[in-house]
């Protein structure tokens, strides 16, 4: 699930960013240090999309270099247990299969796959129904629910499950 | 039970509301478990959410109720529905979560896959459900597993600073990382290192990918790995998530089979280092060497000059790759069309070993001369190969191996007109899985 939130975060900066363009320095650090990074409060950072206050900076002793807490708007990103998402077939094994929804990692295990589907290998792998009507291979478009999330510093992991009403795939790259 | 009078169901003890669910009931009774089958599965997934599995404990007493059971059939009811919640085995795990109900683990069990999926483990059972499932799909595609080394086996690297001075012209004449499945010498700059190519190897992997599912097995680490299954597959048609790197083993300075997905009755082996395969050599077919630069020849210890020094390579289409292709096939062919017995009791390693044993059968030979060290892993070498070895010369032998003709023993063979062969006979007949022609290999005085 998205969020769009106030997070706040002490930037610290070198005194040859001083001068007039200040807060243009302060804000492109400011969306490079956390755009793209993960908390496990929060989730991912999908992006910064504006500053709601910067406050007074400090000098830290011994250094020069200028700490600014700076509260910022942000849209988050945030997989739920029970969630439904869709995401890109990355990769297709024996095992299950592996999905991408933006940052976040899901796998899907084969105990978690239809049991009418079964797993083809050769040189593009796949599950397929047995008339061959539905198949998910690399690059398909899948709707699964999470059924468990960990977020990690720089990673989400979440285990998926296609075994469901309304779940599988949305778009099949093939037919497209 | 103070949910009860929550429950929605419970509240309907209405007459019409029970025959309504006694018809739909009996209308479609395998409809209905399987509604109660997703409700504990349901129930399982939220295990946590202690309230709703009450609530719902509740609702699936009420139907019992309904349905006019006993209250035995009750209670049994009620603790298949609290077992269920803790049936799951967790087979597997990635990032720590259970592949199957999704809960969290805290305990790190089972094996790790880290070449298919950063944070994939499996367990044991899980494993062998695997192994034996794609079994039964492998063999009706007619297909066995390879294991395939890189270094020495399909190529040679060097580091560019290891680079011999006859071999610098080389970096000249790389090839083009741009048609990367053109070329068979490519110079990686970021890594600084130079990579050539087995000779045929294209045509190999072609092959042998209609018999075979292939992995990458490496002692290299991960990243060098990958490289090189680019080199090798630029389209990624063989090795899709098959490459196994020494970041991946689970033992140091062991390649095991304990991390492939595939059962050991069905896996071939392609390596030029027999050591590394200590618990599968039977699975194992031994790799001539593959020295194309300088700095390999140097590292096993060989003071000859390298194939690029030379100036030349191994043959296009009977050079070592294109004899084991051979051999391959050919045990292929057994395994899938000569044997007799059930598909799936049939075993590889068996194939091979027949195979092996007829390399030199009814090769009777005699040693002369030859360093008792290496003298055994001759031996066993000549008679893993069907030919049989004798202490002392008789009329049956057909083969003197020595190092020198000045021995009694030579010196019969010149006298009988046997042939005296070279210990390297035995290790080239090894090598190509054929007879090779004692001509080349004869003994020279020594100076």
């Amino acid at each position: 699930m998205f969020f769009h939130i106030v997070l706040e975060r002490n930037m610290q900066l070198h005194p040859r960013y001083f001068g007039r363009n200040l807060r243009d320095n302060l804000v492109s650090k400011l969306m490079k240090d956390v755009e793209g990074t993960c908390s496990g409060r929060h989730g991912f950072v999908v992006a910064v999309t504006g500053i709601e206050h910067i406050g007074k900076g400090l000098i830290r002793d011994g250094t020069g270099f200028v700490t600014f807490p700076i509260k910022y708007q942000c849209v988050v990103f945030r997989p739920f247990k029970g969630e439904i998402l869709e995401a890109f077939v990355t990769m297709v094994n024996k095992m299950g299969f592996f999905a991408e929804a933006g940052p976040v990692q899901i796998f899907v295990s084969n105990h978690l796959i239809p049991d009418d589907m079964e797993f083809q290998s050769g040189d593009m792998p796949n599950y397929t129904t047995s008339d061959g009507s539905v198949k998910i291979q690399k690059d398909s478009e899948v709707r699964l629910k999470i059924i468990g999330t960990r977020v990690d510093a720089t990673e989400i992991f979440c285990i998926g499950t296609i075994k469901d009403d309304f779940l599988g795939v949305i778009n099949d790259p093939t037919t497209a | 039970m103070s949910l009860v009078t929550d429950s929605p169901v419970h509240s309907s003890s209405s007459d019409d509301f029970a025959a309504y669910l006694d018809s739909a009931l009996d209308a479609s009774s395998s409809d209905a478990s399987s509604e109660e089958e997703e409700e504990e599965e349901q129930t399982e997934n939220q295990d946590e959410d202690f309230k709703s599995m009450r609530a719902k404990r509740c609702k699936v007493e009420s139907i019992e109720e309904i349905q006019g059971s006993t209250s035995n059939g009750l209670i049994e009811h009620n603790i298949e529905a609290s077992v269920n919640v803790d049936v799951c085995t967790h087979p597997g795990s990635f990032g720590n979560m259970c592949i199957r109900c999704g809960e969290r683990l805290d305990v790190e069990s089972g094996v790790t896959f880290g070449y298919i999926h950063k944070g994939l483990r499996l367990n044991n059972d899980e494993i062998t459900r695997l192994r034996n499932t794609d079994m039964k799909n492998l063999l009706r595609h007619k297909k066995l597993y390879l294991i395939l080394d890189l270094d020495h086996t399909l190529l040679n690297s060097t580091q560019l600073i290891d680079l011999a001075p006859e071999e610098v012209h080389l970096i000249t004449q790389a090839d083009s990382l741009e048609d990367i499945s053109k070329g068979n010498l490519f110079k990686l700059e970021y890594m600084r290192m130079m990579t050539k190519l087995r000779p045929f190897v294209r045509a190999f992997l072609k092959e042998a990918s209609e018999m075979f599912e292939m992995y990458i097995y490496t002692m290299g680490d991960r990243a060098y790995a990958l490289e090189m299954s680019k080199l090798l597959d630029p389209q990624r048609e063989y090795f899709n998530a098959k490459v196994i790197s020494r970041d991946d083993g689970t033992q140091k300075h062991q390649k095991g089979l304990d991390v492939v997905l595939g059962l050991e009755s069905a896996v071939l082996i392609l390596d030029d280092t027999e050591n590394a395969w200590m618990k599968h050599k039977d699975n194992l077919i031994l790799m001539e060497r593959y020295h194309f630069f300088a700095s390999s020849c140097r590292q096993f210890g060989y003071n000859c000059k390298s194939l690029a020094e030379l100036k030349s390579d191994e043959n296009e289409s009977d050079g070592a790759l294109g004899t084991i292709l051979k051999v391959l096939k050919q045990v292929h062919h057994t395994f899938f069309y000569e044997l007799q017995d059930d598909l799936v009791d049939r075993d590889v390693r068996q194939v091979l070993k027949t195979i092996r044993s007829e390399v030199l059968k009814g090769c009777v030979l005699v040693f002369s001369r030859v360093v008792r060290t290496t003298l055994q892993a001759l031996w066993k070498m000549a008679e893993q190969m069907g030919a049989t070895c004798l202490t002392e010369v008789d009329p049956s032998v057909t083969h003197v191996v020595a190092t020198d003709v000045g021995t009694e023993k030579a010196r019969w063979a010149v006298k009988e007109k046997k042939h005296l062969v070279h210990p390297r006979w035995i290790e080239a007949t090894n090598y190509f899985w054929q007879k090779q022609p004692e001509d080349n290999f004869t003994v020279r005085k020594k100076q």
